[in-house]
């Protein structure tokens, strides 16, 4: 039905009230590792508030029990199970509980659960003998908001790899191409005013000639006219003389031997620094170089340059370098495309085998090529998968080994005595609760011949399928036997003697076997290997043990001591009221949480006591009053080895039935519910 | 351990009883709340607001008072109006289609108001998103 669980939790409460929170925490911890929404662990919290408060109330109506939690996760979907070991309670209103029907009653009860099932995908009440479960399903909402899902798979890192190498990229060029076109940019005016300044030196050198040798206007003019001509890139060229009085003036002849006047934003006072001035929306440079001759000032060049053509050129480069940018980095972002696909395609093929995996192909491997850092993890994944398939492998094995578990159980089930005969003058009462699934305990009560009947309780070493083999073998062969021989000491030996070849090493049974006469009232018992027998005489009020020696069945006989050496066989004639208690060794090695045994002393102090405080003895009731003695003494806790035992009250008044009276006493067998995988089981 | 503290305020507004809860309503906590709102109902002051703005868990218990009681209040012409709920808890009281039975609103003025204007039982305001 579901896939297999990906974790199961396990936990078992005090079933108080109080208690409530530390349940609340481990089914918040096991929905968070289910990954559940926190809207979805806010409702899950309440519905098992709800199913707790609900066990505690109505199953076990406030006394104490416990409450065992079991979360199962899958792959989908998580299984709650509240488990109490109380009264069956059929929940309220369970089926359809409608809100309108509540409201109108004015009732509350019934809301828990209707709460539950509002919250829960399913839920479902399960009551068997000795435990009820409340079994809620809950479906894991995938989260799934499209526009996320839409904008993560147009950014796959193969796009995000390109954006981001394109962001540096332009980057990258961007500084470079500001910083070298700043770099040229202002070698090209340093050029240009070196050459302007070198000009102006050769102009004032030959004016201070003109001047000394006073040289007409008219040859002042042509000077300057013909540097004019020759360079074009100077606007105005004026001469002026010491005083400040024009010379020469390359544009107006007219201005000759007016006083100077700078152009408005510079002045004629800085001399050999170029500046810089705006005029019919152009910008030009102003230099002033002084004519010289020896330490004597003679005058003043005074030079209008334009430096636009410079700026024309960079324009133009700048205008180049754009679009071989734009072309570089368009090239570069394919050519990155590209790359990128050389390095994302290895992920992609990892993720095509992968999925191959998870749809069954657990061979699909994953080729050991490419760059290092892949093979490592081809490498790696080749692991997990065979690690993967060998656990499934072994998960198979598992489930297998469970159902031949399951199996062996039922056959054990079915070897216990479903109903006891009725003994005359003997009343008994037997109880048997497995540990796990298959116990390796025995009882029988049958009747052989007339008046004859043989009580045995055996304990199987061992468990599992083995063990209850050799129970099954051994519940035959003791009813073959005791019908054909005539003591019970005799009886065990056929056993022994057939059980001997038959047993695997290293396995025994350690049986106690009582025949009881019926007419005489006679007991002949035999142990091998068994616990004591614990008898109550009733005229001394007092309990004797009786612990009659012998071996365990199916121990080959050494040199010294065979089996049958080895048995005793102990009589007794039983009187009104006298009692004697089968058991085995579950009932004394019970445990409880400090790890103490209940123990034979503890075991026959109760008895004794139980005993002198009852005037009249119900075995029925002794039987229950031994099992809570045992339960209130373990805490509940699951018990390592079966329990099993019989008691038996010899009743000599005259209402007993008759012989042929054979309806019997109803048994009722106690298995415990341990789940498969149950921490001590494995 | 949870705890719970209820202050009640019958002033202001004529008949409108406010009930102010912190804390969590569950089985331990939830029979407080119901005595208060019994007190209430025996002095017939049926028109009640539940201001929940410091309530972060209510059980089966809690919900359970509300809906035992608001058959007798609406037949008494009045109601139980909850206000302030934070999301968790309305949350939950949307999946368990209690908005079908019990009326909820954003913030205590608008519960008040609700009163005042005389709004069918049953009509709803839609809470912030």
């Amino acid at each position: 039905m579901f896939r297999r669980p990906i974790k199961e939790i396990n936990a078992e409460f005090i079933a108080e009230e109080k208690y409530l929170d530390s349940i609340q925490k481990t089914v918040r911890e096991s929905c968070v590792a289910a990954s559940m929404s926190r809207k979805d662990i806010a409702s899950v919290l309440l519905a098992i508030e709800e199913g707790a408060t609900n066990v505690i109330r109505h199953a076990y109506l406030y006394e104490k029990g416990i409450i065992r939690l079991r979360v199962v996760i899958y792959p989908k979907l998580v299984v709650f199970s509240l488990i109490d070991y109380g009264r069956s309670f059929q929940p309220e209103g369970s089926g359809t509980l409608d809100l309108e029907r509540l409201v109108e009653s004015g009732r509350k009860g019934g809301l828990g659960f209707y709460m539950i099932q509002k919250i829960m995908d399913s839920v479902e009440y399960i009551s068997t003998a000795g435990f009820n479960e409340l079994r809620m399903i809950k479906h894991i909402s995938e989260p799934s908001p499209v526009g996320r899902t839409f904008l993560r798979r147009l950014f796959t890192l193969r796009v995000k790899f390109s954006i981001w190498t394109f962001f540096i990229m332009l980057i990258i060029i961007g500084v470079s191409i500001y910083y070298f076109d700043y770099r040229t940019s202002e070698q090209m005016y340093k050029h240009k005013h070196e050459t302007v300044r070198a000009l102006a030196e050769t102009i004032a050198d030959q004016a201070a000639g003109y001047f000394i040798n006073r040289r007409s206007d008219v040859e002042f003019d042509e000077l300057i006219v013909s540097y004019r001509r020759a360079n074009p890139e100077l606007q105005l060229v004026v001469l002026t003389d010491g005083d400040g009085i024009i010379r020469a003036h390359s544009d107006d002849i007219l201005n000759i031997r007016k006083p100077y006047v700078a152009p408005d934003q510079v002045s004629d006072s800085i001399i050999g620094v170029p500046q810089t001035f705006r005029s019919e929306h152009r910008v030009w440079s102003y230099l002033v170089t002084p004519i010289m001759t020896g330490e004597r000032l003679l005058g003043n060049v005074h030079v209008t340059y334009s430096t636009a053509g410079i700026y024309l050129q960079l324009t133009e480069s700048r205008k180049k370098i754009f679009f071989l940018t734009v072309i570089l980095v368009l090239f570069g972002i394919l050519g990155i495309y590209l790359l990128s696909n050389y390095f994302v395609s290895p992920i992609l093929n990892i993720t095509r085998r992968v999925r191959r995996f998870t749809s069954g192909d657990l061979e699909a491997e994953l080729p050991l090529t490419g760059a290092e850092e892949f093979f490592e993890i081809s490498r790696a994944f080749n692991q997990m998968m065979t690690r993967l398939s060998q656990d499934r492998r072994n998960i198979v094995e598992r489930e297998k080994m469970a159902k031949e578990i399951e199996v062996a159980s039922q056959i054990q089930q079915t070897l216990l005595p479903r109903q006891l005969p009725s003994l005359p003058h003997l009343e008994i009462e037997a109880f048997y609760r497995a540990a796990s699934m298959i116990g390796g305990d025995l009882y029988n009560v049958f009747r052989i011949g007339d008046h004859r009947y043989c009580l045995a309780v055996a304990d199987v070493s061992g468990k599992g399928v083995p063990a209850s083999m050799m129970m099954s073998i051994l519940r035959t062969v003791i009813q073959i036997q005791a019908s054909e021989q005539v003591s019970a000491k005799k009886v065990l030996s056929k056993v022994n003697d057939y059980l001997v070849d038959n047993m695997p090493r290293g396995m025994f049974i350690t049986v106690f076997l009582v025949i009881y006469n019926a007419r005489s009232h006679k007991i002949n018992f035999v142990s091998a290997g068994h616990n004591p027998m614990l008898f109550f005489r009733a005229d001394k009020q007092e309990i004797m043990k009786f612990n009659p020696k012998g071996m365990p069945l199916g121990i080959p006989s050494t040199n010294n001591v065979s089996f049958d050496d080895s048995l005793e066989e102990i009589a007794l004639t039983l009187r009104q009221d006298d009692l004697f208690f089968l058991f085995t060794d579950g009932v004394t090695e019970a445990r409880d949480r400090d790890n103490n045994q209940y123990g034979l002393d503890r075991l026959t102090n109760f008895l004794q006591n139980y005993l002198l405080e009852k005037s009249k003895v119900e075995v029925s009731e002794l039987s229950k009053a031994i099992v809570s003695e045992l339960d209130d003494f373990t805490g509940f806790l699951k018990t390592a080895d079966d329990v099993t035992f019989i008691l038996a009250r010899c009743d000599l008044s005259e209402k007993q039935p008759s012989q042929e009276a054979n309806t019997g006493v109803e048994v009722k067998h106690m298995q415990d519910e341990h789940p498969a995988d149950s921490p001590d089981r494995t | 351990m949870d705890n719970i503290s209820i202050s009640l305020q019958e002033g202001s507004r004529k008949e409108v009883s406010e009930v102010r809860v912190d804390g969590v309503i569950d089985t331990l906590t939830a029979g407080e709340l119901e005595e208060v709102l019994d007190s209430l109902l025996k002095r017939d002051r049926f028109n009640i607001v539940v201001d929940l703005a410091g309530v972060d868990y209510i059980s089966s218990a809690g919900w359970g008072i509300f809906i035992s009681h608001i058959k007798e209040v609406r037949a008494n012409g009045g109601d139980i109006k909850l206000a302030n709920m934070i999301s968790n808890v309305y949350e939950i009281y949307e999946l368990l289609e209690f908005d079908n039975v019990l009326t909820a609103y954003p913030s205590l003025d608008e519960a008040r108001d609700a009163f005042e204007g005389q709004l069918p039982p049953g009509e709803k305001k839609k809470r912030r998103s």
